[in-house]
């Protein structure tokens, strides 16, 4: 195909299109509705869910924070709280700021760089949650023990034996995965970055 | 006329833009859909602020442009949006089935361009003029000259290959 012949297929394209009938004004008037689910939103919706989850879990720990007598169990009931925190609000503040993209003002270029660089900064949040999930594991189920169960866990050395190879397997695969989809996705971030430069 | 009704009408007069942008910006039928429908709800949404500075294509193909780089992605996914009567989707099934073929080609052909270089030849397609261009664009005269004739050369080299 050479590039008249383009040109032209484009021109007798966009008359086809012209002559369509199918677009009715109820159809139109439908699609102001956001009666569906954009992909940011749908995102944002699940996130939301996620970070009340997490809110709600550290308003328990705080509120029986005294519970945890040792420096140890305190120490992991500090990290618990601090991820149960930070990391929800850094990942709704990163969605809101993928959200507030302004696609009336800003120019096309100006939204390639806002939207990459917006969408990298979550992707690395997700990837350090990735991360110190793994870390909330291994600091939660003492606290978690502590605070329903009344029992130390670190004085009770056989559940180690059984939590701790199973939880090095799955961190094993999830952080491979985990990593692979960061990298892929974050290349071709960049690569869209610097063509713009 | 009302509100409504002047939208209305803008849309089906432009439903050709908004179609040919959401058809080079995804590659599933049902991204399409979704993309179109976002394109005609964030032109919906900044309607009223719309205040003539711009031409009113202009501003059409900066919102669907723009509309269209939040909307990309890699995979195939669930469908997101509800039914509407099959009527976006659908909008270019009255064609003839060798015309069918040629556009896919073409859109094929496009795709593989970046992001930019996809919505910088879309507007010279459409006829456009390079001031226009860099101003949707948001780039300098040069910088879209230039562009645009790289463009040029890899669609050509692209085309000899096939």
């Amino acid at each position: 195909m050479e590039l008249q012949e383009l040109q032209t297929l484009w021109s007798q394209m966009s008359r086809e299109l012209a002559d369509q009938k199918k677009l009715t004004n109820d159809i139109i008037m439908k699609m102001t509705q956001e009666k569906y689910v954009n992909k940011f939103g749908k995102i944002a919706v699940y996130e939301t869910i996620g970070a009340v989850i997490c809110f709600a879990a550290a308003l328990y720990v705080l509120f029986n924070f005294g519970k945890l007598e040792v420096w140890y169990l305190q120490l992991c009931g500090i990290f618990t709280l601090l991820f149960l925190i930070i990391l929800p609000i850094l990942t709704l503040r990163s969605l809101r700021r993928i959200k507030e993209i302004n696609v009336v003002e800003n120019s096309f270029v100006d939204t390639i760089v806002q939207f990459t660089k917006a969408k990298n900064q979550l992707l690395l949040l997700q990837r350090v949650g990735i991360y110190l999930s793994f870390l909330l594991m291994f600091t939660t189920l003492p606290v978690a023990s502590k605070l329903l169960k009344n029992k130390d866990l670190f004085l009770e050395t056989d559940i180690w034996y059984v939590y701790l190879p199973i939880m090095g397997i799955f961190l094993f695969f999830f952080t491979r995965w985990g990593y692979g989809c960061y990298k892929n996705i974050t290349s071709s971030a960049e690569s869209i970055l610097s063509e713009l430069e | 006329m009302s509100k409504e009704e002047a939208f209305t009408q803008l849309i089906k007069e432009h439903q050709g833009l908004i179609y040919k942008v959401s058809s080079l910006y995804t590659e599933q039928q049902q991204d399409q859909n979704d993309l179109y429908q976002e394109i005609v709800y964030q032109l919906w949404k900044s309607y009223d602020s719309f205040r003539g500075e711009a031409k009113m294509s202009t501003w059409m193909y900066r919102v669907a442009l723009n509309t269209a780089i939040g909307q990309l992605k890699k995979k195939k996914r669930a469908p997101n949006t509800v039914s509407i009567d099959q009527g976006v989707v659908h909008i270019m099934d009255e064609i003839d089935a060798d015309l069918d073929e040629r556009i896919k080609a073409l859109n094929a052909q496009i795709q593989q361009l970046s992001i930019l270089d996809r919505g910088l030849i879309l507007l010279l397609l459409e006829g456009k003029k390079y001031e226009e261009i860099a101003e949707i664009a948001g780039l300098s005269l040069t910088n879209v000259a230039t562009r645009i004739s790289r463009i040029k050369q890899k669609l050509k080299s692209k085309m000899t290959k096939n």
